[in-house]
Parts: structure tokens; C-alpha cells; sequence
């Protein structure tokens, strides 16, 4: 039985090998026709379709890429003055430095011939990101004068928030510099790489800089943003009532002004809310509940200066204020 | 096919360019091309003449120049956003590169569909959409929402 078993397989492994040897040796083989390439294109195709497209590379890993030139060039994009060495720390994460280690650790090299002399951006990060938020309430105080302290606060938690700073951070090419130990980078470590390439700002060209970069960079992102969208009220009625008590104002009388379609399957409400007989804010709604919440919060709105048609925010660059007087002086010589 | 059937996006800029400061788009580019092919000659005058004065005037932009076995010369652009372009310079003149760097230079980087309308903007109306009510007088009288079944 057992014979048999191997003889049978010898026989196999022979006629594939004849087979193998026939298609090796084809009798109508041309010069650069490529009769391989069916097969393996084939193949391959059939490869990409089971695993899936591979994973993809830093652009570290890939040809063309000079570290300084790339960071130098970061600078000169943003027109600011990084200090290079901490630059090229803010962008090195924790994660990237255990990495190193670890590999070297494996590939057995002593860690004392082939030290790691490399800063982790934790500190900057740290700096960067109080910088920020202390920058970005005083900017929405200074902007919004009557906002209270919760809705500074949201609007600030939106800006900081990983979503904006992580969507910032890819647009203005961070990710490419960024030093992490998983690729494509996670959501935390950019941000707080981010956080990082702010604090090496804040250090190496102060504070007034900073804030300009944060304000032409990350307060831009509000531009036609919604303060309700930012800012989650629940009862917007019961914050009308307590601002209109706090500057004693008489409190809001809601009144229904216009309907339409009240039978159709589409109603229209117009709620408008009185004051002292005079009109405050009107919204519409397809429930009467609905349409008063709305004109509660057109209200707020209005009570705090974030209006859809408020004056845009003031982003005109510092250099241009400064110019603007010289050449006056110049067209009045 | 109709236009309606054709990819189209808004006239937009990436990360709100130029609302602050502006931002060169491009950030780096690589210029590929043979020494000795000779669809590629006008990619070496380039290099001989003009790609150190591009590289001067814009400090933004990282610039590789590398010499390799090729047929078509091409210039890969990659944007800030992610956005990789190649163009092809077989058989371009030095000018002609010149001018297809400007262009590639002042681009967003977006990529390139039909635009919906030459202007765009995110709050369409000062004075708030247009509806059955707009200019009307607040109605005198009392109003009471119909009911159904009223009638």
C-alpha cells in the first residue's frame, strides 16, 4: 500500500515536472513576446484581489525625500522663523522614539555604540496646547463680547477638538513630517503633533506670532460655522429667559404670527417672540414647539453677536496694517 | 456623456487659503528624466538653465531632481492636501517646462473637474432665503393653527 502511495506520487511529481519543462520550452517561443506575462499579470491580479491593496507607505519610505530640505521647506510655506532643532523635535513622538528603540533592541544593536539622542515632542506639545486654548478664549472673548463663559468654552472644545485640528494638520502637510510608529498616523498623535509644532512657534518666535498662526490657521475653520452647531443648547427658551433677566429686559412673549399648510402633510409656522411689544426674533417650524425653539434661537444669536450675517471676522495680515500707513504718507507727499 | 453626468464640486480653496495668509499649495515636485534620451533634452536644458531659479524664488516647495533610465521625462507635483500630479514633458522646451511649473505652482492642487459656478459662497444670502412671508406685515389678528378636521 505504501509503495504504491509513493510510487503513485512519484509519478505525479514526474509528470508535473514534464508538464512544467513542456511549458518552459514552448515550441513557438518569439523574441519579445512575453507569453509569461498573461500568467502573471493574471496572477497577480488574483493576489491583489484575496489580499486587498497593500498597505500603504510613509512618504518617508518612498524615493525623493530629504528630512531637512522637506522641514526647512514647512517653515518657508507657513512664512514663519521656526527654530530648526525644534522643529524637527516638535515633530518626533513618544511612540516613535520606543519604536526605535525596540527595533534596534532586535536587530542587537548595543545601545550604547548606537544611542538614541533624540527629544520627544511631550513638553512642546504640552506648551503648544495651553497656548492654544488660553489664545483661542481670549480671541472669543475679544470677538464675541456678550458670549457667556459655556459658549466661549464650546467654541473653544469645537476649535481644539481632534477632528478640526487633525483635518488642519493634514491640509498643511504634517502628516508627511510627522514621526510615528503606526502609518497612516492616528488621530492623537497628529494632533498632538500639532500641539507640538505650535509650542516650537511659541518658543521660537513668541507669542504674538503664534497667535497669528493660530488665528490664519485653526480660527478660520469657523467661517460659516453655526454657533448651535458648535454649541449643543437643549433648552434654548429657558437660556433666552435668564439672559433677558440678566440685563432686565421684559421676558419674551412667544406669539404666533403666520401659518401655512397647517392640514398638508408640509405646515409652516412663524413664531415670533415680543418684548415689551416689540419684536425680538421670528423663526419657523413645522410644529408650533419647533418654531419656538427656532426664534429662541435666533434670539441668542442676536443677543450675542453671531449672527449668519454678522461683519467677518478681522484675518488681514499684520504686515499689510503696518504698510498701509507708509503709503499714505507717501501718496499725501 | 452630458455634463450633468460628469464629476463637479464648488469653487473652493483648501483650509480656507487666503483668508489669513497664503500658502503656496505645492510642496514638493520631482523632475524625472534620462541623461541621454532624447525626448528628455528639454528637461536637461531646464536643469541646466532654470531650476535653480525656481527653487530660489519659491522656498516652499521641496524640488528632486533625478536623473534615471526613462523614456518619458514627467514632473510628479504633491499638494498639501495629498493630491499627486504627473505631467509628462516628453519633448518640451525649456520655456514650455518653465510655464508648466508656474502653472503647477499656482494651483490648489484640488483635483481638476468641472466647476459648478465661477463664484461661490458659504452664506448664500444676507437677508435670509426668500419664503411665502418675506416682506409681509406680521399679520393682524389673532391666528390659530387649522385643525384637520375643522371643516
Amino acid at each position: 500500500m505504501a509503495s504504491g502511495y509513493l510510487l503513485n506520487r512519484g509519478a505525479l511529481t514526474l509528470g508535473i515536472h514534464c508538464q512544467r519543462v513542456c511549458r518552459n520550452i514552448s515550441l513557438s517561443q518569439v523574441r519579445e513576446k512575453k507569453r509569461w506575462m498573461k500568467a502573471y499579470t493574471y496572477l497577480m491580479a488574483k493576489k491583489l484581489k484575496l489580499e486587498g491593496p497593500p498597505p500603504p507607505t510613509p512618504r518617508s519610505q518612498q524615493p525623493h525625500w530629504d528630512y531637512h530640505a522637506e522641514v526647512q521647506a514647512f517653515t518657508h510655506r507657513l512664512h514663519e522663523n521656526f527654530s530648526l532643532e525644534l522643529l524637527k523635535t516638535a515633530f518626533i513622538n513618544p511612540c516613535y522614539l520606543q519604536m526605535e528603540q525596540e527595533k534596534r533592541k532586535g536587530l542587537g544593536v548595543e545601545s550604547e555604540t548606537a544611542a538614541l539622542v533624540l527629544k520627544d515632542n511631550v513638553q512642546l506639545s504640552k506648551k503648544g496646547s495651553a497656548f492654544a486654548e488660553s489664545f483661542l478664549t481670549d480671541w472669543c472673548r475679544a470677538s464675541f463680547l456678550s458670549l457667556p463663559a459655556i459658549g466661549v468654552e464650546s467654541i473653544v472644545g469645537h476649535l481644539t477638538s481632534p477632528t478640526v485640528i487633525t483635518y488642519v494638520a493634514r491640509n498643511l502637510g504634517i502628516e508627511d513630517l510627522t514621526m510615528s510608529a503606526e502609518f497612516p498616523v492616528p488621530d492623537d498623535v497628529l494632533c498632538s503633533t500639532f500641539m507640538a509644532v505650535i509650542g516650537a512657534l511659541q518658543e521660537s518666535s513668541g507669542a504674538e506670532r503664534t497667535g497669528l498662526f493660530l488665528r490664519d490657521f485653526l480660527v478660520t475653520q469657523l467661517i460659516g460655522k453655526d454657533l448651535f452647531d458648535m454649541w449643543t443648547v437643549v433648552n434654548p427658551m429657558g437660556l433666552l429667559v435668564e439672559e433677558l433677566t440678566k440685563r432686565k429686559i421684559p421676558l419674551p412673549e412667544p406669539r404666533l404670527i403666520r401659518s401655512a399648510g397647517a392640514s398638508t402633510v408640509l405646515p409652516l409656522y412663524f413664531v415670533g417672540l415680543y418684548s415689551d411689544k416689540k419684536l425680538l426674533a421670528q423663526g419657523p417650524g413645522e410644529t408650533l414647539a419647533a418654531a419656538e425653539e427656532e426664534a429662541a434661537r435666533v434670539a441668542l444669536r442676536k443677543l450675542y453677536g453671531y449672527t449668519e450675517n454678522c461683519r467677518p471676522f478681522d484675518f488681514s495680515p499684520q504686515q499689510q496694517q503696518h504698510q498701509q500707513p507708509f503709503i499714505q504718507s507717501v501718496a499725501s507727499n | 456623456m452630458t455634463s450633468r453626468g460628469t464629476p463637479s464640486r464648488f469653487l473652493r480653496s483648501v483650509l480656507q487659503n487666503g483668508v489669513g495668509r497664503y500658502v503656496c499649495q505645492l510642496k514638493r515636485i520631482s523632475i524625472i528624466f534620462s541623461k541621454k534620451a532624447q525626448s528628455s533634452l528639454g528637461a536637461r536644458d531646464f536643469i541646466e538653465e532654470g531650476v535653480v531659479d525656481y527653487a530660489n524664488k519659491n522656498p516652499g516647495t521641496v524640488v528632486y531632481v533625478s536623473p534615471q533610465p526613462c523614456r518619458v521625462p514627467k514632473i510628479v507635483a504633491e499638494y498639501l492636501n495629498g493630491n499627486v500630479r504627473e505631467e509628462t514633458i516628453t519633448s518640451k522646451t525649456s520655456q514650455q517646462i518653465s510655464e508648466l511649473l508656474t502653472k503647477l505652482t499656482n494651483q490648489s492642487g484640488l483635483e481638476i473637474i468641472r466647476i459648478r459656478k465661477p463664484i461661490h459662497t458659504d452664506s448664500p444670502s444676507i437677508q435670509g432665503l426668500w419664503h411665502p412671508f418675506t416682506n409681509r406685515p406680521p399679520s393682524i389678528g389673532p391666528i390659530r393653527p387649522q385643525k384637520p378636521n375643522s371643516q
